[in-house]
């Protein structure tokens, strides 16, 4: 027997889809107290497996909404042999039971949304004149799978009553954590990283008999003056190994100073994951992206700056042109993919413009055209391009670009913004 | 007897012409064919390539000089390297990424290291070179001591990683810890349809010079074409 929870959520909560997620997740450990075997179909909808457990259905419906009751959220029970069952139970009556050998009757007056096909396919059914999962049933099989693809074989049997989807009970979720307080202060950085090989003993040891691997760790200090700090360290590839952790939390350290003396540490891993690790089995010319990570993580420390990957986008300004976002590593087997795209036909060489600061330029014009640029003789211009940004909030005044070669060998690009010329870049 | 006499003589001019064309041919030595050097990595520039012996030994700081092009060599070597492994290019604030994608660089593998003073970048390479994450790094010259190029050099030697300086001009110090100096002059510059409007930057021609190798002689030239499309 399956028992069907659907909860309306308010709809307050309804707009924030981080608070439902998280208000479901509450309601979703407290019907471990119903049931071990919880459905997570989505936010809203669950089945629980009621096979073996103690008393009848009204008793299991009635501790359910005493279970749920303090989240003041409108619930719909059923209890049914299979999902569609009890979910179609649920939505005629609430609290009610479908008997076995029943379910063909009970589905007959549905609408098609108790089946959770897409909307546009909703439509093509309604245009043929089905409507209810009764007039879907009475459909001949083969025709209709035919006409609608494989999908549609699992719809006709889900309107007759038959429902082979399997129960995929939700995974239980695993705090690691490990923390150190109340066992003096240390002042010293030796001090602070023995404690910290503690902490990651501990949660290696947790993850391990978890049999999972971390993807990030969190690290909350404690200072003396009751101040905190955290640090998100993220691991370049999920990873249960106790040196490479401290490696990271060590170079993630290294850059930060702390006021007071510290009193406690708490570790936490985050981004559980099952399974082992990738290993490359010839990386000779493969770089191991836990090893980059750490080398990142010291460089972030010493420049207090991130190391950025460079993106290229679509704009009309050439300080728009790109964006950095920070590095993450991945581990990429020969070529990336999307390096395909971008190598070169040939080995061919491409000028190279270096953003200099922008600098006014007293520039002497001849015949509309740049003749001289700082007391330098233009020995070839081209251009103007004119460039205007038309639908930014404030209106920026258009510019004329230019590219021009100086008497020195100087090959640059300028730009006239109304009656002002500025330096832009050098071709270096 | 007169006519025997001239045979002779111009049997001489012919023999001293080709005399002086040997010479000639001889005393430059900087344009003898390289033989292949081992240890080196290629650029993907042939003509670098062919100048270098194969291309640029590991291990060495290499120096890419000149006013005008110095860039474009470096953007075609890390376009090269990026197909094997990462790159670290030490960004002074004056990196334009659009014309390395344009290069052929693959930016994913590229790490963008923002340092603007003397301190973090030398602090940086030297993480790099210490951490041998990365088979170049990239970096702008700088005035530095004696021996903090040197302590550079020796790293980058014990590590195997390239580190190409750019400058216009190397200094004393860096001449003497660079392993290999490539000086680019600009020759010629290429011009699509007319001036003005209606016309646009092709390219340009540079002239490569190695002012110094460390295993082979100086005084080679090379000529390296760069850009085909236009510079918009």
């Amino acid at each position: 027997m399956l028992l069907c929870v659907e909860v309306a959520f308010p709809s307050t909560s309804a707009q924030d889809d981080k608070g439902k997620s998280m208000l479901w997740e509450e309601m979703l450990d407290s019907l471990d107290a119903v049931s071990p075997l919880i459905d997570d179909v989505r936010p809203g909808l669950a089945f629980l497996d009621m096979h073996g457990m103690a008393n009848d259905a009204n008793a299991w419906m009635a501790q359910t909404r005493a279970v749920l009751d303090h989240f003041g959220c409108a619930l719909r029970l059923g209890v049914g042999f299979n999902k569609i069952a009890a979910r179609a139970v649920a939505h005629v009556a609430d609290g009610t039971i479908c008997e076995s050998g029943a379910e063909s009757k009970l589905l007959a007056p549905l609408p098609l949304t108790l089946l959770d096909v897409d909307p546009a396919t909703i439509e093509r059914l309604r245009l043929l004149g089905i409507e209810r999962l009764g007039e879907l049933a009475r459909l001949p099989h083969g025709p209709f799978v035919r006409r609608f693809g494989a999908a549609s074989a699992g719809w006709h049997e889900l309107a007759r009553g038959i429902d082979r989807r399997p129960f995929i009970p939700r995974g239980h979720a695993v705090a690691i954590e490990a923390s150190i307080f109340g066992e003096g202060r240390a002042a010293d950085e030796v001090q602070v990283f023995f404690a910290l090989r503690m902490l990651l003993a501990r949660i290696c040891s947790d993850l391990d008999c978890c049999g999972k691997r971390a993807g990030a760790l969190h690290l909350a200090v404690e200072l003396e003056d009751a101040d905190t700090c955290s640090f998100d360290v993220p691991l370049a590839t999920p990873t249960a190994q106790e040196r490479t952790m401290f490696d990271m939390l060590r170079a993630k350290l290294e850059g930060a100073r702390f006021v007071a003396p510290i009193v406690g540490l708490r570790l936490q891993a985050l981004q559980l994951e099952e399974g082992g690790e990738d290993q490359a089995l010839l990386s000779a010319d493969d770089f191991d992206p836990q090893r980059v990570a750490v080398t990142i993580a010291r460089l972030e420390a010493v420049l207090g700056e991130g190391v950025a990957r460079a993106t290229t986008r679509d704009a009309h300004l050439l300080e728009e042109r790109f964006t950095y976002e920070p590095f993450m590593c991945r581990r990429t087997r020969g070529m990336p993919p999307s390096l395909n795209s971008q190598v070169r036909a040939s080995n061919e060489l491409v000028p190279q413009l270096r953003l200099h600061k922008v600098r006014e330029v007293s520039v002497q014009l001849r015949g509309g055209e740049p003749a001289a640029v700082d007391r330098q003789a233009v020995r070839q211009c081209v251009g103007p391009w004119r460039i205007a940004e038309r639908y930014t909030e404030k209106p920026v005044e258009g510019r004329d670009e230019y590219d021009v070669v100086l008497e020195d060998g100087t090959f640059a690009r300028i730009y006239r913004q109304g009656s002002r010329w500025y330096l832009r870049g050098v071709y270096e | 007897m007169a006519a025997a006499l001239a045979a002779v003589s111009q049997q001489e001019d012919t023999r001293k012409s080709e005399f002086e064309l040997l010479k000639a041919r001889l005393s430059a030595t900087g344009q003898n064919p390289v033989l292949p050097l081992e240890g080196v990595v290629a650029t993907t520039i042939p003509e670098l390539d062919s100048l270098l012996g194969g291309g640029l030994p590991n291990g060495v700081v290499a120096t890419l000089e000149g006013a005008t092009g110095r860039w474009s060599l470096a953007a075609g070597l890390v376009a090269g390297m990026t197909r094997r492994s990462l790159v670290a290019i030490l960004d002074d604030g004056t990196l334009y990424p659009p014309a390395l994608a344009d290069a052929g660089v693959c930016l994913e593998r590229v790490l963008v290291v923002p340092a603007r003073t003397a301190l973090a970048i030398v602090r940086a390479v030297d993480l790099l070179l210490r951490s041998r994450i990365c088979r170049l790094v990239l970096m702008p010259a700088l005035a530095l001591r004696d021996a903090v190029w040197a302590r550079l050099a020796k790293l980058a030697h014990r590590s195997g990683v390239l580190l190409i300086v750019v400058a216009e001009r190397a200094g004393a110090s860096l001449s003497a810890a660079a392993g290999v100096r490539l000086h680019c002059v600009l020759e010629r510059i290429f011009v699509r349809g007319t001036h003005g409007l209606w016309g646009s930057f092709a390219g340009f021609e540079l002239c490569i010079d190695v002012r110094k190798h460390k295993r082979m002689s100086p005084g080679r030239t090379a000529h390296v074409r760069v850009g085909n499309a236009a510079l918009r």
